[in-house]
């Protein structure tokens, strides 16, 4: 019987393995979705509320001084002697930041929450490099934030695979910090996409405010492992004394039904209470079990939670 | 609770009990186990502590079930045995003693003995009917109170409540000790198919075994069997718990005499005898009171008291004390009281009722000398009546001497017996016609021989100078008491048929130089005064605890009513008031009985004295043995508790344990 909690899998050591070709294609179906229109650095595929250069004309407005004279409607100025300055719709590109949490603490469970967060973030990134999104990944963990920044298209894909496949999960998390690095490093608008277990002792209310802060979409996406949600069922047992992979940090246990039960009902408290927190300063949250598959979560439940579309 | 081998259990706890905790410490080294992290098993740790008390406990339940049931088996080893009475399936018959010794206070956090007993009896109950589930008893015990006799307070009844009910009903006495009548009763109540209280019909079991609280002092134990024989080894028949202790304090007014001398009838003599029961002498205050106010109060000496040389028998020290006459031309109620304080209060007073001075009526039939008309004129009487023999023998005849005391005969005798009713007479010469008298000729001259000095006719009557010149020659029968004897043969005798009481003397005090001596005036005084208060005594008829209160009361009395000691008043109400009877007396005291009487409709009183019979219950040292018939029984040493062994129960508790210790295992295993 395999040891409780350490992963049995094999680490990806190719990107064919992080995310494979049957995959890849149908994600070419799938865009990242926000609920906003966001006003972006480079013109893309998105509608913005930014009065730009496209050709969809948006409105009107005096003209005052300084504004470029291409865009007076000579027309009007000749039937009503006013000037006018034309305004266009704008489209701009999308932002995706995706984080994902390399703490020691991710490389546990069956399947390793760190495997699975890096197939997500090789997906997701997949996702908005096909739709022409600036792609922006970071990696966080005590030792500070490591970025792979703006990459656009698709031919960045492979540069966004090997370095993810180079991510070594080790120390804590330092999620506040990280939060806060991310957020002061980010510019304009997007989505944002958190890749954690959110299992903070130091607490992530902090870090998440940094992030609620800007004008980011949020997506806050918990990864458990099967063992952490159901330990009784996952063949935890006995007189333990556990330890803490991240800090060294002891608790003696005598597992029984009743301790079980409370440890599920603290569990169901503890995501209720991210959750909670998430909603009041509209991040959006979603809990993902490692059990769960990447077709069945990019095809159909990031769709229905409104992050793909 | 004792253990028969405390020693074997300790060596074997010794041995088993450290190495489980060893085991179990060894058990509890955890597992490591890598977590992602501690951060929700803390809390659920921390949860589980603030929400389980006993969380703790819980944690370690499996020792502790496992060390439970050790000790159990520990327990059992070291064979503990509890205290209580042995379960007693058959019947109990409680005797308590509620004599006048049982009010003696020579106890210890008790008002009384007799408290003490019942308390003893109490515990005696607890012990047989409230051992709970581990020795219960489904014997049925009955109680009787006894002392001169025997009241049986509850049948036999296995109900615990009902039992004790019955022992607070038991009140104190001053009744003498007799177990006779309780031995009858207990005997009755198992031999006689009907219930004698409940009237219902019952079947005859084994005879009762007994058990005595008592001080011992049981005046007709020995006359007593243990009638039952012990059906097992240990079992005791009979039990005697002794109550008392072994040297009280106890100093006896036993006995009071009141008179009213001869020459002044107005005044009243009043003797007491005291006994010491102490082995040591004693000085003690005496009290005289009478209608309640001190009159006297004498200090008396009494002499330890000693061991009869013959039996061993402790006897008891005594004194009298006489008190100067005092003046009491009405009656009165009289009391002695010892002042001292001891053991036993009932024994320190004695009263008696004082009735007013009596005068007598005399009739002195066929006078032919003014000698004896003279002396007796000299007395002080009601009246004196000068009868001739006709006038006698018509009153006799119409039974109308009933209002003289005494009849005097001065040289008559009645011709026939018909015409001696029951009365008393002094007589001079003749011989009367009665049974035991008779006459056989005369005499010559004689002198007198001797004499009865303490006969109250001869008191102070010295006949050394009397010469007798003729007189009549009697041959009396067995029963005549001969007073005094000349040289001839009975010159003066008393003679007793019943209700007639008769004084002779057989010879004329004027065939003699009698009249000349200061003794003949003596001797009819004492006579006279002697006949006359025969039977009426100086003193009211006193009365003992025990016995009924007779009296006699007209015919038409109503309203009557009983003034007990302690101050009830019981209304009676005879069929006939002139033999009204009243009892048995509990208590020593005065009573006092008033009716109306509905001729002039005047409430009238009379008094009546009751002390303590005898002076067996005096002597207050508890009897370490009783000599029940052929047995000596000694006093139950501590109590009659057995013991009950708890091993069994440890074992059943032991596997009762290891059951739910089991069930404990497999539960936490299961998750």
């Amino acid at each position: 019987m395999p040891d409780f909690g350490v992963p049995t899998q094999t680490p990806p050591k190719r990107v064919d393995e992080l995310i494979g070709s049957d995959l890849m294609a149908r994600l070419d179906q799938v865009d990242v979705m926000s609920r906003k229109i966001f006003a972006g650095k480079l013109q893309g595929e998105r509608r913005s509320k930014k009065r730009g250069t496209s050709v969809e004309f948006a409105d009107y407005r005096h003209y005052v001084h300084g504004d470029d004279l291409r865009f007076i409607d000579w027309n009007i100025y000749a039937r009503l002697d006013k000037l006018f300055l034309k305004m266009f719709l704008e489209e701009e590109d999308l932002s995706l930041l995706i984080a994902v949490d390399v703490s020691a603490s991710m490389h546990w469970g069956n399947p390793s929450k760190f495997i699975f967060n890096q197939r997500l973030a090789m997906a997701l990134g997949y996702i908005g490099l096909a739709n022409h999104n600036r792609v922006t990944l970071y990696a966080f963990n005590s030792d500070g934030v490591s970025p792979l920044p703006n990459l656009r298209g698709l031919r960045r894909t492979r540069e966004m695979g090997e370095w993810l496949l180079r991510l070594e999960p080790s120390g804590g998390s330092g999620f506040n910090d990280a939060m806060r690095a991310i957020a002061l490093s980010r510019q304009g608008k997007g989505v944002m996409v958190i890749l954690s277990d959110f299992m903070l002792k130091e607490g992530y209310e902090k870090g998440l405010r940094y992030l609620a802060g800007g004008g980011f979409d949020t997506f806050c996406m918990q990864v458990l492992s099967p063992e952490e949600v159901d330990p009784g069922k996952h063949g935890l047992a006995g007189d333990l004394r556990l330890t803490d992979v991240e800090d060294e940090d002891k608790a003696e246990i005598t597992v029984s039904a009743a301790l079980l039960k409370r440890y599920k009902r603290n569990l169901d408290t503890y995501c209720g209470k991210l959750r909670e927190f998430c909603v009041r300063r509209g991040i959006m949250h979603i809990t993902i079990d490692t059990d769960t598959s990447l077709d069945t979560l990019l095809l159909d439940y990031l769709r229905k939670r409104g992050l793909l579309k | 609770m004792n253990w028969l081998t405390p020693m074997t259990g300790a060596i074997l706890a010794a041995v088993l009990i450290p190495p489980l905790i060893l085991l179990y410490f060894l058990k509890l080294r955890r597992r490591p186990q890598p977590i992602a992290c501690t951060l929700l098993w803390k809390r659920t740790i921390e949860d589980l502590h603030a929400n389980a008390p006993f969380q703790r406990l819980r944690r370690s339940l499996l020792l502790f079930l496992q060390l439970l049931a050790l000790l159990l088996l520990v327990l059992s080893v070291m064979q503990p045995q509890i205290q209580a009475s042995r379960p007693e399936a058959g019947k109990l018959v409680m005797l308590i003693d509620n004599s006048a010794s049982m009010t003696a206070t020579d106890v210890e956090d008790a008002a009384s003995r007799l408290e003490v007993a019942k308390q003893r009896a109490r515990d005696r109950i607890e012990s047989i009917y409230s051992g709970g589930w581990l020795t219960r008893s489904a014997g049925e015990t009955m109680i009787v109170a006894f002392s001169d006799r025997a009241e049986p307070t509850a049948g036999f009844s296995g109900s615990r409540q009902e039992l004790l009910a019955a022992i607070d009903r038991i009140r104190p006495t001053h009744g003498q000790t007799e177990i006779a009548e309780a031995l009858k009763l207990a005997r009755a109540h198992t031999s006689n198919p009907v219930d004698p209280i409940t009237g219902e019909a019952r079947p005859v079991g084994d005879l009762p075994r007994l058990e005595l609280f008592s001080d011992g002092r049981i005046s007709d134990i020995t006359d007593q069997v243990i009638w039952r024989t012990a059906d097992a080894e240990d079992e005791r028949p009979f039990v005697y718990h002794r109550i008392g202790s072994e040297r009280p304090d106890n100093v006896a007014i036993t006995a009071i005499e009141a008179q009213r001398p001869y020459d002044r009838p107005t005044t009243v003599e009043v003797f007491a005898a005291l006994l010491n029961h102490n082995e040591s002498s004693v000085s003690c205050d005496v009290q005289l009171s009478v209608d309640l106010t001190t009159m006297a109060v004498e200090e008396v000496a009494i002499p330890a008291a000693t061991a009869d040389p013959d039996t061993g028998a402790l006897l008891p020290g005594r004194n009298n004390v006489v008190f100067t006459p005092f003046e009491q031309p009405r009656g009165a109620v009289i009391e002695v009281a010892n002042l001292r304080d001891d053991d036993l209060a009932a024994d320190n007073i004695v009263r008696a009722v004082v009735p007013p001075p009596r005068q007598l009526t005399i009739g002195l039939v066929a006078p032919r000398s003014f000698l004896l008309r003279s002396v007796l004129e000299g007395m002080s009487l009601k009246r004196l009546e000068l009868l001739t023999a006709g006038q006698y023998e018509r009153l006799a005849e119409a039974d109308g001497l009933e209002a003289y005391d005494v009849i005097v005969f001065d040289r008559y005798a009645p011709p026939t017996a018909d015409l001696m009713p029951p009365g008393r007479y002094l007589t001079f010469g003749p011989a009367p016609p009665v049974e035991g008298l008779n006459e056989y000729g005369e005499g010559a001259a004689q002198i007198v021989l001797s004499t009865r000095g303490e006969h109250p006719a001869l008191r102070f009557v010295n006949l050394d100078q009397l010469f007798i010149g003729d007189c009549r020659l009697l041959q009396p029968a067995d029963d005549v008491q001969v007073l005094a004897e000349g040289t001839e043969g009975p010159i003066i005798v008393a003679v007793s048929r019943g209700a007639m009481q008769i004084i002779h003397v057989t010879f004329d005090p004027l065939d003699t130089n009698w009249p000349f001596l200061r003794s003949f005036v003596t001797f009819v005084f004492n006579a006279v005064d002697y006949l006359g208060h025969i039977g009426a005594g100086v003193t009211e008829q006193g009365f003992e605890v025990g016995e009924a209160l007779t009296t006699r009361l007209p015919a038409t009395a109503s309203n009557i009513e009983l003034t007990l000691p302690d101050g009830t008043v019981e209304p009676l109400s005879p069929g006939d008031p002139s033999r009204l009877s009243w009892g048995p007396i509990r208590l020593t005291g005065i009573y006092a009985l008033s009716w109306n009487e509905p001729e002039t409709d005047e409430i009238r009183k009379r008094f009546f004295a009751v002390n303590l019979p005898g002076e067996s219950e005096g002597r207050l040292d508890a009897a370490e043995n009783l000599a029940v018939g052929q047995e000596t029984v000694a006093a139950a040493t501590g109590d009659t508790w057995g013991y009950t062994p708890l091993w069994p129960w440890a074992i059943a508790f032991c596997l009762a344990v290891l059951m739910f210790e089991w069930w404990v295992y497999h539960r936490k295993t299961y998750v």
